[in-house]
C-alpha cells in the first residue's frame, strides 16, 4: 500500500518535468514579443529592454530559462510576475478560488448526476428517464460558454436571483450559478454513466439472488445497486476534479472570477512564462494527487482491488 | 396423504418480444411434497429454470405467467398481490442459483450478506444475528466460519462460494429450497461434496427441495422424483427409478441412452474398439503418404505421433512485495500419442491440464521438457516453413464454441481462412473442400453463409471441428471440446469425432474434466492432479481398476453411477 503510494508520487517528477518543459517550449515559440507586450504602444529604451531581457532570463536559450525556473521552483520561487508581484503570491491568491469553484461544482455534479441516473436507471424507458436523456445529449451539444451566458442572463440579469458577475466577492451564493455552468457538462455524463451502470447491476445475479433471500425490493436497490454502480462513477468524478480547475478558464471568464484560469489566460496573452509554467505545474501536481486519491478511494469502495 | 407443500398447475409462462408473445413454458403440472426432492431435468432453453423462477417471481426481463397457478402450503400465489407474494421470498421458500461465481455481491462481506437475510425476515438481528451467521456457515460446511464470515466472496474458492450460498439460501429456514443448478459450475469432486451435504442438511430440516439440472444421472441419484421437460413442456414424470428403468416418452429414452455418467460401460468399449481398429489403419496409410510427400519433419509410420518428455511449466506470480514466486502448473509430465488412437487427460480445475495441452500446440513455451512431433523437437523448430507444416498437421479446438470463431466472419470465411493462410488451393478448389468439411461434420451446405450467431452451441462446435479439420492434420487437440454442449449435442458430437477418427486416421489429445465422457472416446487416459500425472493407463483399466486414491475420488464422484439402468 505504502509502497504504491510511494511509486506513484514518484511518477509525479517525471511528469512535472515532462510538462513543464512542453510549456516551455511553446511559450518560447509562441510569436510576439513579451517586453513589447508589457509596455504596450510605449517606446521601450535599449537599455531599459537590456535589463528587462536579463532580469527575466529572456536573453538566455529556452532550456536554461526552464532549468533556471526548476532551481527556483524546488524552493517555492516561481519568480517574478510582469507586474512585479512574486507569482507565488499571485497563485496563492488565485488558487482556493478555483478550488472552491471546481469542488462546488464537483458537489453539483456528484449528487444531482449520481441521484437522477440512479432514478432514470431503475425507471428505464419511462418519461422522467427519456427526459433525462434529453436534457444530459442538449447538455453536452451545446458548447459551455453559450449555456454559461444563457445562464448569465436569465439567472443574473433579467430574474437577478444571483449576482451576475462574481469579481472579488466570492461568497457560497456568488458561486452558485458559475459552479452549476461549470459543473453542466459532467452532470450529464454522471448522470448517463450512473443510468447505464445501474441498468446492468439491475439485471446482475447477484441481485436477483439478494431478491430471492426476501430482501426489499428498495433495499435492494440501494444496497446491491447503487453502491455497486457507483465504481464507474467515482473514477469519472476523481479525473473530472483536475478537468473542473483546467476547464475554468471559460467559466471564470464569463464571471469575472478571479481564479487560476484567468490568471492564466492574461498571463499567456501577455507572454509571461514564469506564470503560466508555474500555472501549469500547480495544476498538474494538484492533478496527479487528485487521481491518485481516487484510486485508494477505489480499493475503499471495490474490495477486490488491492494495491501492492 | 399429507397436503401438498407446492402445486403447479397447467402453467403458462411467456417473453414479450416486440408486440408479440413467445411461450417458454406450456402447460406445466407439478407437485412437491413437504420433505421430498423433486428434479425437473432438461437441456438448455427448455423452460426448467422459468418454471422455477416464476414460483418466487424473479422471471428474467420481459417473462410473465400468462395461465395457470402456482399453490404454495395451500395459498394461491398467482393471486397474491406484490408485497404478500414477496414476503413468501426467503423465509418459506428459498434459492441456491446456479453460478457461485456471480451471485454473491462481490462488494459486501460474506457474512454481511448471510446476515441480510436473517435481518429481512425476522430471523435474528445484529449481534444474534452475527452469531447465528458463524453457525449457518458451519452448518454448511465451511470450517473457520468466524473468521471466513468476515472475507469478501473473491476469497474463496468456487465451492466455499456455493456452500456460502447454501447457508443464505437456508438461514431462514424455509420449507422450499429451489435448488438452480447448484453445483454445474464446480468440479466433479466438489460437486459430489456439495450435493452430499446439500442432501443431508435438507434431509435434517425436513426442506423440500426443488433441484433443477441438466444431468440425469445427478439428478436420478439425488431426487424421488423427476420431471423430464421439452420444449416448454413436462413430457413424462415419475419416481426417479422408474424413469430411469422404463422411460416412456421418446426425449427421455434418449436422454438416457446419452448420458455418459449413465452409458454401459461395455457397450462403449466395444464400440471404441471398432473405432481404433479402422483408425490406426487409416492412420499409418496418412503417415506413409506424408513420408512419400517429403515432409518438413522427419517422419517414421510406426513411432508415436506426439511424445511429451518431462514437461514441466513453471509461472512466476507476484509474491510480497518486490519478490517473485514460483508456480509449477505442470511437473514432470510424459505420454506418447499413438497415431490413430485418442489420449485423454482428466483433472480438475487447476491441475494443469490445459496447459499441457498449450505446450503441445506449441503456443506455450515449456520451462523445461520436450514435446515431440513425428520425432522432431517442436521446440527446436526455427524455419517459418516447418512451423507452418507443424501448425497445418496439429489442430485445436477449444472449449467455446461460442468465442472461438469470429462473430464477424461468416461460416465460409471462418473455415476457409486457415486454408487462405496456408495457400491452399484455387478459390473454387477451397470452397470444393469446405463444402466436403461441412458434409463431414454434418451440417447442410447452407450454414456457410451464415453467422456464428445464428448458430446453435453443436452446430458452432461442428464449425470448430470443419475448421480445425480444413487442413488435413494428423492429430487435434480437444481442450474441453465437449464440455459446454448438453448431454444429446455432446453424445452427437463424441459420435462425430469417432467417425472422424475412424475415417482419417486422427490422433485426439482430449483435454476434460469429466471422466464420464473419457470412456466413449479415450484409448489412453492420464489422470493430472495439481500438476503431475497421478494414474495413466489404458482406459478400460483405469475405469475397471483404478489404482489411485485420487482416481478412485474422481470416478466416485460422476453423478448417477449408483443407478445403473436396464440396458
Amino acid at each position: 500500500m505504502w509502497r504504491y503510494i510511494a511509486r506513484r508520487l514518484l511518477q509525479t517528477i517525471p511528469v512535472v518535468l515532462g510538462s513543464t518543459l512542453l510549456i516551455y517550449a511553446m511559450v518560447f515559440l509562441q510569436p510576439g514579443d513579451p517586453i513589447v507586450a508589457l509596455f504596450g504602444e510605449k517606446p521601450v529604451s535599449e537599455a531599459t529592454r537590456a535589463q528587462l531581457m536579463a532580469q527575466y532570463n529572456l536573453d538566455q536559450p529556452f532550456i536554461v530559462q526552464w532549468l533556471l525556473f526548476l532551481k527556483g521552483a524546488l524552493v517555492g520561487d516561481f519568480g517574478i510576475a510582469y507586474s512585479g508581484q512574486p507569482v507565488s503570491e499571485l497563485i496563492a491568491r488565485a488558487l482556493p478560488v478555483t478550488f472552491q469553484l471546481a469542488v462546488m461544482a464537483l458537489i453539483f455534479e456528484a449528487v444531482l448526476g449520481v441521484v437522477a441516473g440512479f432514478y432514470a436507471g431503475l425507471r428505464r424507458g419511462k418519461i422522467f428517464d427519456s427526459t433525462m436523456l434529453v436534457v444530459s445529449l442538449i447538455v453536452i451539444a451545446v458548447p459551455i460558454f453559450v449555456l454559461g451566458f444563457m445562464m448569465q442572463l436569465v439567472f443574473g440579469i433579467q430574474l437577478q436571483w444571483v449576482p451576475a458577475t462574481v469579481g472579488s466577492n466570492t461568497s457560497f451564493t456568488n458561486m452558485i450559478l458559475p459552479a452549476l455552468v461549470l459543473g453542466l457538462v459532467s452532470f450529464a455524463y454522471v448522470l448517463r454513466l450512473t443510468r447505464t451502470s445501474v441498468i446492468e447491476n439491475l439485471t446482475a445475479d447477484h441481485v436477483r439472488t439478494a431478491r430471492a433471500h426476501g430482501v426489499p425490493d428498495g433495499m435492494v436497490n440501494r444496497r446491491h445497486v447503487l453502491r455497486n454502480s457507483m465504481i464507474p462513477v467515482v473514477t469519472f468524478l476523481g479525473a473530472d476534479l483536475g478537468a473542473l480547475m483546467a476547464g475554468a478558464v471559460v467559466t471564470e471568464g464569463i464571471f469575472n472570477i478571479n481564479g487560476i484560469g484567468n490568471l492564466a489566460y492574461q498571463a499567456i496573452l501577455r507572454g509571461e512564462n514564469p506564470t503560466v509554467v508555474s500555472v501549469v505545474t500547480v495544476m498538474v501536481i494538484i492533478y496527479v494527487v487528485t487521481s491518485l486519491l481516487v484510486d485508494l478511494l477505489y480499493a475503499v469502495l471495490d474490495p477486490r482491488i488491492r494495491y501492492a | 396423504m399429507t397436503q401438498p407443500l407446492l402445486q403447479i398447475r397447467d402453467l403458462h409462462i411467456a417473453f414479450t418480444s416486440g408486440k408479440k408473445d413467445v411461450p417458454a413454458v406450456r402447460g406445466v403440472d407439478l407437485t412437491v411434497y413437504p420433505g421430498q426432492t423433486v428434479a425437473i431435468v432438461g437441456e438448455s432453453g427448455s423452460g426448467k429454470s422459468t418454471t422455477a423462477h416464476a414460483v418466487i417471481d424473479l422471471l428474467p426481463g420481459t417473462g410473465h405467467v400468462t395461465a395457470g397457478s402456482i399453490e404454495f402450503d395451500g395459498v394461491d400465489l398467482m393471486k397474491l398481490g406484490g408485497r404478500r407474494r414477496r414476503s413468501y421470498r426467503g423465509d418459506r421458500i428459498g434459492l441456491v442459483p446456479q453460478d457461485p461465481m456471480s451471485n454473491l455481491n462481490p462488494l459486501y462481506r460474506v457474512g454481511a450478506q448471510i446476515k441480510e437475510v436473517l435481518e429481512v425476515n425476522d430471523v435474528a438481528r445484529g449481534k444474534a444475528a452475527d452469531r447465528r451467521v458463524v453457525e449457518l456457515l458451519e452448518e454448511a460446511g465451511l470450517g473457520d466460519a468466524e473468521a471466513r464470515a468476515k472475507q469478501y466472496p473473491h476469497e474463496y474458492s468456487g465451492g466455499m462460494r456455493q456452500r456460502a450460498l447454501i447457508a443464505a439460501g437456508l438461514a431462514a429456514r424455509p420449507q422450499l429450497l429451489i435448488a438452480d443448478e447448484p453445483t454445474s459450475a464446480l468440479d466433479v469432486t466438489v460437486q459430489k461434496q456439495i450435493l452430499d451435504h446439500l442432501d443431508g442438511l435438507t434431509d435434517e430440516l425436513g426442506v423440500a427441495v426443488l433441484l433443477i439440472t441438466h444431468d440425469l444421472g445427478l439428478a436420478a441419484e439425488r431426487a424421488d422424483h423427476l420431471v423430464v421437460m421439452y420444449k416448454g413442456q413436462v413430457v413424462e414424470s415419475g419416481p426417479a427409478l422408474q424413469i430411469l428403468r422404463d422411460p416412456q416418452h421418446p426425449y427421455s429414452q434418449r436422454l438416457i441412452s446419452s448420458a455418459p455418467s449413465l452409458r454401459s460401460r461395455r457397450l462403449a468399449a466395444s464400440e471404441r474398439a471398432e473405432v481404433r481398429e479402422e483408425a490406426t489403419e487409416a492412420a499409418l496409410e496418412v503417415a506413409e503418404d506424408t513420408i512419400a510427400e517429403a515432409s518438413e519433419f522427419g517422419g517414421e509410420a510406426t513411432g508415436p505421433v506426439i511424445r511429451a518428455t518431462d514437461l514441466t511449466k513453471v509461472f512466476k506470480l507476484p509474491g510480497k512485495g518486490f519478490s517473485k514466486r514460483d508456480f509449477t502448473a505442470v511437473d514432470s509430465v510424459s505420454f506418447a500419442l499413438e497415431r490413430g488412437t485418442t489420449t485423454a487427460i482428466v483433472g480438475e480445475s487447476g491441475s494443469g491440464k490445459s496447459t499441457v495441452a498449450r505446450m503441445v500446440l506449441d503456443l506455450l513455451e515449456p520451462t523445461s521438457g520436450t514435446v515431440e512431433f513425428d520425432g522432431v523437437d517442436v521446440g527446436s523448430i526455427r524455419t517459418r516453413a516447418q512451423q507452418l507444416d507443424f501448425r497445418r498437421r496439429v489442430q485445436p479446438v477449444f472449449q467455446n464454441p461460442y468465442a472461438s470463431l469470429d462473430p464477424m466472419y461468416s461460416i465460409y470465411r471462418s473455415i476457409e481462412e486457415p486454408l487462405r493462410l496456408h495457400g491452399v488451393g484455387t478459390g473454387k478448389e477451397r470452397e470444393r473442400k469446405i463444402r466436403d468439411l461441412l458434409d463431414k461434420v454434418s451440417l447442410p451446405g447452407a450454414v456457410m453463409s451464415r453467422y456464428p450467431n445464428e448458430l446453435s452451441g453443436g452446430q458452432r462446435q461442428r464449425v470448430a471441428i470443419a475448421r480445425a479439420l480444413a487442413l488435413d492434420p494428423e492429430v487435434v487437440v480437444l481442450d474441453e471440446a465437449v464440455s459446454a454442449l448438453d448431454v444429446l449435442v455432446q453424445a452427437q458430437i463424441l459420435k462425430l469425432l469417432n467417425d472422424l477418427q475412424a475415417e482419417l486416421g486422427l490422433s485426439y489429445l482430449f483435454i476434460t474434466h469429466d471422466l464420464a465422457v473419457v470412456r466413449q472416446i479415450a484409448d489412453q487416459v492420464l489422470v493430472m492432479q495439481k500438476g503431475r500425472v497421478v494414474e495413466q493407463a489404458g482406459s478400460l483399466e483405469v475405469f475397471d481398476h483404478p489404482r489411485e486414491e485420487y482416481t478412485k475420488r474422481l470416478l466416485a464422484a460422476i453423478p448417477g453411477r449408483s443407478v445403473e439402468p436396464a440396458s
